[in-house]
């Protein structure tokens, strides 16, 4: 089976669409949405609605648990919190409710789901070290776990020894013996200094994790924040990936 | 302390600094530089450590090693050196340079079949049979070049746009002797000696260097591969 996995679209409908439209050639059997569909960008309800007809399986991030208001205002930046309350206002019960069926966690073919961390799903924690790796390794109970949340493509792999090695997102052909973390990217705001969209394609039968890069209209969607007045910090980090 | 730069299509992905007397690079995770992909060998190759010498052995792989695109047994590497296992290439360095870049499986291993590594071994094959021919270190015309082949036998030989010199170039506003190359003890060193920004080592401006195996060099319109001969 062909997996298609894409994360944190934070509201960048160009992103979003090219993306798709980049998958549509790969013939993916089903596609993942990790969360973080909302936040940062001027295109909620838009995104919302295209993952909620085209992805088979949809997990909820901390924005989404935001716009719920489940989340503490206190663990946001201040443009996060910014574009929270801009998202607020602009969601009608129809999105809420549908924000409100997503899951926690989930599992497809050999694979977990999430969208931090398999350790305490709904803290958010960020899985940046080999250390913050080693919590999510015990919990995880698949051989591969793909997640998001850092907006950094990377991937943590676990030898039967038990040592964790850290290396920067790119294809690979998971080892019959290993364990991994990998973080799948960020559709709609990417953060490693690319500022392409960011996906993965996991073949469970070819036993293969491939890293697509997409470019998309990035000023359309700049335009569209300036015009929502969004914060200039997060219209500006789109241009670098940053 | 030596250090090892991992890239998979020119992207940094990991930085492994090492004080072990030998390293091993392959498929599986009991390797010190684990490189998944199936075109690796489970034991692909290792690097042994010696008095700061640092050699890269090919443990008889598959789809093979490279050293600076020239397909080795066994090397020793030198500053810089590049290797290519399968999609992956391996810079090293004698020094750990600091950290600025960019960083922020199945049974059996598959023939690699891609043409990148297909022209590296129709490239390494080439230039085995020039540096035969000449018994040495050749410089290769690839643009605008008199020659085909240059031999680079000479303590000096020079290059420029003047009739006495040992390579021809062409180029506006070149010098008559625009630029050298140097054979020192096991190497080749480029100089530049005329007029700054009309030299170019792989694309990029210089004007002092030390010549590696692929190296294309230019000189004003003119360009060149720096074939290394194996005694060098």
């Amino acid at each position: 089976m062909r997996l298609a996995l894409i994360s944190d679209i934070h509201s960048n409908l160009e992103a979003l669409e090219a993306v798709l439209a980049d998958l549509d050639a790969q013939k993916a059997d089903k596609i993942v949405c990790l969360g973080d569909v909302v936040g940062y960008g001027s295109d909620p309800i838009a995104c919302l609605e295209i993952v909620e007809r085209t992805c088979d399986i949809k997990l909820m991030g901390n924005h989404e648990f935001g716009v719920l208001g489940l989340l503490s205002m206190d663990t946001l930046n201040q443009y996060a919190r910014h574009s929270m309350d801009w998202t607020k206002k602009q969601l009608t019960d129809r999105e809420i409710s549908i924000v409100s069926e997503y899951d926690l966690e989930a599992r497809c073919e050999d694979a977990c789901l999430v969208h931090a961390s398999p350790y305490e799903p709904d803290k958010w924690h960020y899985i940046l070290s080999e250390h913050e790796a080693q919590a999510g390794f015990e919990k995880a109970e698949q051989k591969l776990t793909f997640f998001g949340h850092t907006h950094l493509p990377m991937i943590f792999s676990q030898s039967t020894d038990g040592n964790i090695r850290c290396k920067a997102g790119h294809s690979f052909d998971p080892d019959e013996e290993s364990r991994y973390l990998v973080n799948v990217g960020s559709v709609g705001q990417p953060r490693d200094n690319d500022p392409r969209a960011c996906y993965v394609i996991y073949d469970s039968s070819e036993a293969a994790v491939t890293y697509h890069r997409v470019t998309y209209d990035l000023k359309a969607a700049q335009t569209k924040m300036t015009l929502a007045e969004l914060p200039t910090m997060l219209i500006e980090r789109l241009s670098v990936g940053r | 302390m030596a250090e090892i730069i991992v890239k998979f299509e020119d992207k940094v992905i990991e930085r492994v600094v090492t004080e072990k007397k030998r390293i091993s690079i392959g498929r599986t995770n009991e390797n010190d530089i684990v490189l998944e992909n199936r075109a690796v060998s489970r034991k692909h190759a290792m690097i042994e450590f010696n008095n700061n010498a640092a050699v890269i052995i090919d443990n008889e792989s598959l789809n093979g090693t490279f050293v600076n695109n020239r397909k080795i047994s066994e090397e020793v590497l030198r500053n810089e050196d590049t290797v290519t296992i399968g999609k992956y290439a391996l810079v090293y360095h004698t020094e750990t340079t600091g950290g600025d870049d960019d960083m922020a499986g199945m049974d059996g291993t598959m023939v690699l079949n891609t043409k990148k590594q297909k022209k590296l071994l129709e490239n390494d094959r080439v230039e085995r049979q020039i540096v035969a021919k000449y018994g040495g270190s050749v410089l290769v015309g690839e643009e605008n070049a008199e020659f085909a082949e240059y031999r680079l036998d000479r303590e000096v030989t020079t290059i420029g746009k003047a009739k006495f010199v040992h390579v021809k170039a062409k180029g506006f506003l070149l010098s008559g002797i625009q630029a050298k190359i140097v054979k020192e003890n096991e190497g080749y060193y480029f100089v530049n000696l005329g007029k700054s920004g009309k030299t170019r080592i792989n694309g990029e401006a210089a004007d002092r260097c030390v010549l590696k195996n692929g190296d294309l060099l230019s000189v004003g319109k003119t360009t060149f591969k720096f074939v290394e001969g194996s005694n060098a």
